[in-house]
């Protein structure tokens, strides 16, 4: 039974985690939550794009590659929207994308922790994400989360930049069922 | 002045919660046209966070005063036209209705716009519906219908009362107002 069980493992393993697999916004969703006047509320990203080149068994060599666009930020609240794509938050046009990459992993709990660089607005600065693979069927569902401080990317700027009404942290999280790169 | 009411006069604890109500009516109906009357920005987003702490406040004021009114029962009305009584009763009782619809649409509405509500940065209240803008608009609809409708009754609440103590001459108004209990 156990034989079995390994053996099983050993086969699904490499099929599901080897190889560049990738998610989008039809395949995932990819969220946060941020502090107004002291409360808490959560918006998404629309599209974005998750490359992931990992094998557990060789984690030097993986590769994570996540661009967003910031354009497509959604907190269903379209007068807030215009404000966060607009030049106090997000610059959309002159920054459409936001970028992450990372090259570095570490096994971390029962997942993985990236050290990677997430550029918003030009502003490059590490930001770690925790993240767990699980196989589902031919696909690998990657879940994880991250914590930064929209601060130190220049997200509001004039009035927005005071922490007293909008909270400094931003919590993001992600779901997403990679598939084979295609 | 004894804290329940007394056959003549209403008690401190009764007149206390109706004077307080009032004054925060003023201070939420001007909060709510100067915030409505600025461009979306933070200056608006902290009148309305102020908004939504006071009407917090004012439908716990509410509870607490329906709460007193079971335990320490209003004093009879002074002799007045069969008419005139149950108008005045038809009419307190639409107040205090107003008194929790329209904090509760004002809540449903922040829910609906995904701008959830806190209580003077103290605690967050619940959501009890997902964003949703169409929504929105509907309690938006409501909350302003219930403002105005809130003019109407409170002022033929403040006619009545003088017209009492001025034309009819009964010292109604005096039942409100601090004074010897006789």
């Amino acid at each position: 039974m156990i034989l079995r069980a390994l053996a099983l493992a050993l086969l699904l393993c490499p099929a599901a985690l080897a190889g560049p697999r990738e998610a989008d916004a039809s395949s995932g969703k990819l969220e946060f939550s941020a502090t107004q006047a002291d409360a808490k509320f959560s918006g998404a990203f629309k599209r974005f794009h998750v490359k992931l080149d990992f094998d557990p068994a060789t984690p030097a060599q993986g590769r994570l590659d996540v661009t967003v666009e910031a354009a497509s930020i959604d907190t269903k609240d379209s007068e807030r929207d215009e404000i966060l794509r607009g030049p106090d938050f997000f610059a959309a046009t002159k920054y459409p994308q936001a970028e992450y990459h990372a090259t570095r992993f570490e096994r971390a709990g029962p997942g993985w922790r990236a050290d990677g660089e997430l550029t918003i607005r030009g502003v490059k600065k590490p930001v770690p994400v925790s993240f767990t693979l699980v196989p589902a069927g031919g696909a690998t569902v990657m879940k994880g989360t991250a914590s930064l401080k929209r601060l130190e990317f220049g997200l509001g700027r004039g009035e927005w930049a005071s922490t007293e009404w909008v909270g400094d942290a931003v919590d993001v999280r992600f779901e997403l069922k990679l598939s084979p790169a295609g | 002045m004894a804290a329940r009411n007394s056959p003549v006069r209403y008690g401190w604890v009764a007149q206390s919660l109706h004077w307080v109500v009032v004054a925060l009516l003023v201070v939420q109906v001007t909060l709510g046209k100067v915030a409505d009357s600025l461009p979306v920005g933070l200056e608006r987003l902290i009148m309305m966070s102020r908004h939504k702490s006071f009407g917090i406040t004012i439908l716990g004021l509410a509870v607490i005063r329906l709460a007193w009114r079971w335990f320490d029962p209003p004093p009879p009305t002074p002799p007045m036209p069969r008419w005139q009584e149950i108008a005045a009763r038809l009419n307190h009782w639409c107040l205090y209705v107003l008194l929790f619809a329209l904090p509760v649409t004002g809540w449903l509405m922040s829910s609906a716009a995904n701008r959830p509500a806190s209580w003077f940065g103290l605690a967050q209240l619940p959501d009890f519906v997902a964003p949703d803008e169409g929504l929105e608009e509907t309690f938006e609809t409501a909350h302003e219908f219930l403002v105005n409708v809130l003019f109407v009754l409170a002022g033929l609440h403040v006619a009545a009362a003088l017209k009492h103590q001025f034309l009819d001459r009964d010292g109604l108004l005096l039942r409100m107002l601090p004074g010897r209990t006789p």
